[in-house]
């Protein structure tokens, strides 16, 4: 009996470890931020010492405009973000798979940016739009142009292209070593029965790297939303809220306006709305490799 | 093993013993013989007035024989430190330099040690101290709360902590640009306003006034500077949102045209981006704190040295300059509050005061300002203790949910600035969702 219990628990006693740190590390934070979301809590008070008032805190922010203003700002500099960041990274890599002397040093070279801390990129790209003594418009005077406003009227833009600038080598180096472990002898048979490079990407190399493809576009979407540091130092959300991304309203609201149950059910808004993002694209993912199967299935009864 | 650690615990013990009786038999006797040895844990703020501080420590460490351990952070985030710090049981810090708007916070959540039970002890308060000297305006701005309006001074209100590195307001002015072009230096905002659009015309590239303008807080300190010289108040006598009315609308149309007429890119200037102008000699006026007269003297900082002159704020349709900075307090959770109350009275002394001030430091007491050596060593300090009379304590509401109200303010201002609000209708959106905020916070309740 006690043998075959143990027998039984073994498992279990295994994945213990792991149950209890996941548990102390992600489901305790969790349930913590979800509760004191339904509290009305100021940074001075102990979470037992803060009032309950149930869903106000989700109400009050659905009807707040800054709310709204800000999850929209979040929405387009992660769309505009990803998509730039997708197209240049998988461009760059399907440009570079090949090999070119130098090729490591260029690779190094482009992957740099992402090593960079934040808070230098936000400090270097500050002072490059610097409106008197940034590198951008000292060059657009000489060249005779007119200066841009970049942090006041196009701040949003000036956002957008300093992200894609640190972020792009992230898609660029994990699409390369996805474009690097593809079957060779796919694309290979491609070439022999006369596939011209471009149909080569078209329809080989680019749906076999899809599902890293995926993978890699939303864990860059995570990212771009919970970007904080590099905006932070760059224009501090504004000017008005114009750059106010989530992940700096959130900040706010719990330092400057000290509510922390609002900013917590602000995060909680935010996770739903990546829970959402990441299971839909999962669900797209099992949707297309289904539709594979089934053609693959199809043609194997044709033959 | 425990041998050695007895023996090392038993020879530190001893030195310190002997250590304490040197101090001692240093001549660390009266007040300070009790507390010789204790090891103070303060948190300051990474400013310029605590970076002068910093120089002094070691004269009262050698004075008293109480060391002093500085924690200097930048401030916003000492704040952030200080709010977890001191909703602790027992805290880490002896002593905190404190933002001025921290002080609602932190009296309200019953953080700060009253004042009263030191300056009533015998042992620990100065005789000579002179509180009369220090400046109004500071003590009932940063250290007084429970007065007129919960945040000012009054019959019911008492004192909490003192003034130490707090700022006004005066203008900082090109003596050379006003010279060549024979300008008058502005005593009133027609004049500024005038001159502030009229020295782009004289001097092409140059800005007329820098001023910080970016979203947040930046946006609205800038909007503050005007509000109160030009007659206007964020709240009237009931609490009732009044940045609005003509003398708000006065007030932000004053901000416009400083940044309209100021250096290129001037809508989107932080603190930093504003003293960095007129720092590099892109702009002829500077109209904002008396903390960076250090800096605008420091050749490896500035290349205006010798070239500004200092004027008062100049006057609206009444004189009123800025108050802020910091403070310091003792927090109720401080496990040596008695040594850091010696720690506080001697910094905030006339002998401290001005040893402070002589190393670059803001000074609190009136004295100080009038002192012949400060004087010959800083000629602008007679400039600052004269503006210093008009520094006005109720220039901002120090109450819990001023953040919130403070951050709207900001960035509605910073899009009258960039993206051509209407001002009236901008403010009037304010004076609602202020209306809302203290609505919520229970400051409508008696009505």
């Amino acid at each position: 009996m006690t043998s075959q219990f143990f027998n039984r628990m073994t498992p279990y006693m295994f994945m213990a470890p792991a149950g209890i740190i996941m548990a102390i590390a992600l489901i305790y934070p969790l349930g913590y931020m979800m509760y004191g979301s339904l509290l009305d809590w100021n940074p001075s008070q102990s979470i037992g010492e803060a009032e309950f008032v149930g869903l106000k805190n989700y109400v009050t922010l659905w009807f707040d405009p800054a709310f709204r203003e800000s999850l929209g700002v979040t929405l387009t500099f992660a769309f505009f973000v990803v998509v730039a960041e997708m197209l240049i990274g998988v461009g760059l890599a399907l440009l570079l798979d090949r090999n070119i002397r130098g090729m490591s040093v260029l690779r190094t070279l482009f992957i740099l940016p992402m090593m960079i801390a934040p808070v230098v990129v936000g400090l270097m790209w500050r002072y490059m739009y610097h409106p008197s003594i940034g590198i951008f418009n000292r060059f657009l005077d000489k060249v005779g142009l007119e200066k841009v406003d970049w942090l006041g009227q196009n701040a949003l833009m000036s956002v957008i292209l300093a992200d894609i600038w640190q972020w792009t080598p992230f898609i660029f180096i994990l699409s390369l070593a996805a474009l690097q472990s593809l079957p060779q002898s796919a694309i290979e048979a491609s070439r022999i029965d006369g596939a011209t490079p471009w149909q080569q990407i078209v329809y080989i190399k680019l749906p076999m790297m899809l599902p890293i493809l995926i993978v890699t576009a939303l864990l860059r979407l995570i990212d771009a939303f919970k970007v904080l540091e590099v905006i932070l130092v760059m224009t501090e959300g504004g000017p008005g809220l114009s750059t106010e991304i989530l992940a700096l309203r959130i900040s706010r609201t719990a330092t400057e306006f000290r509510e922390l149950g609002v900013a917590a059910a602000m995060s909680n808004y935010l996770l739903m709305l990546l829970m959402i993002l990441t299971v839909s694209m999962f669900a797209f993912t099992r949707w297309q490799e289904r539709r594979a199967n089934r053609l693959a299935a199809a043609i194997q009864e044709d033959e | 093993m425990l041998n050695t650690f007895t023996k090392s615990t038993l020879a530190a013990t001893s030195l310190l013993a002997v250590t304490a009786s040197f101090a001692a038999a240093d001549g660390h006797g009266g007040p300070y013989a009790e507390y010789a040895g204790t090891t103070l844990v303060v948190n300051f703020p990474a400013h310029p007035h605590y970076d002068a501080v910093m120089q002094i420590l070691p004269e009262f460490t050698k004075e008293t024989g109480i060391e002093v351990e500085v924690d200097q952070l930048p401030y916003l985030k000492m704040r952030e430190r200080q709010t977890l710090e001191l909703a602790q049981d027992e805290g880490e810090y002896d002593l905190i330099g404190y933002v001025v708007f921290s002080k609602a916070d932190y009296v309200y959540a019953d953080q700060l040690e009253n004042l009263a039970k030191y300056f009533m002890n015998p042992k620990l308060s100065d005789p000579n101290y002179d509180a009369d000297d220090l400046i109004d305006g500071y003590v009932y701005n940063i250290g007084f709360a429970g007065g007129d309006r919960g945040y000012l001074s009054g019959k019911t209100g008492s004192l909490f902590g003192l003034p130490y590195g707090s700022e006004t307001s005066v203008l900082g002015y090109r003596k050379d640009i006003f010279e060549k072009h024979g300008l008058e230096v502005p005593e009133t905002y027609e004049e500024m306003l005038a001159l502030a659009c009229k020295i782009p015309e004289l001097e092409p590239g140059m800005g007329g006034l820098s001023s910080r303008a970016a979203s947040g807080h930046h946006a609205a300190h800038a909007f503050l500077l005007h509000l109160n010289p030009l007659g206007g108040a964020i709240f009237d006598e009931s609490w009732n949102p009044v940045m609005n009315n003509a003398e708000g609308v006065a007030a932000a149309e004053a901000l416009k045209t400083i940044v309209d007429c100021g250096p290129e890119g001037a809508s989107t200037f932080g603190f930093g981006e504003a003293l960095g102008a007129f720092l590099n000699g892109d702009t002829a006026m500077f109209l904002d704190t008396t903390i960076v007269a250090g800096q605008i003297d420091n050749p490896s900082k500035s290349k205006v040295v010798g070239k500004v002159g200092w004027a008062l704020h100049p006057m609206g349709t009444e004189r009123a300059s800025q108050t802020g900075g910091f403070g310091i307090g003792i927090p109720a959770n401080a496990e040596n509050k008695d040594a850091a109350f010696l720690l506080m009275q001697w910094l905030t002394s006339k002998k401290g005061d001005k040893m402070v001030a002589m190393a670059g430091g803001n000074p609190s007491r009136f004295s100080t300002h009038a002192d012949a050596e400060v004087n010959a060593k800083f000629p602008h300090m007679a400039t600052f203790g004269e503006a210093l009379k008009h520094a006005d304590p109720d220039w901002r509401p120090i109450i819990p949910v001023w953040g919130k109200v403070n951050a709207d303010l900001g960035t509605t201002l910073s899009k009258v600035l960039t993206e051509d609000l209407d001002i009236q209708e901008a403010l009037d959106g304010v004076a609602e969702r202020a209306r809302g905020v203290m609505e919520e916070a229970g400051y409508y309740t008696w009505k």
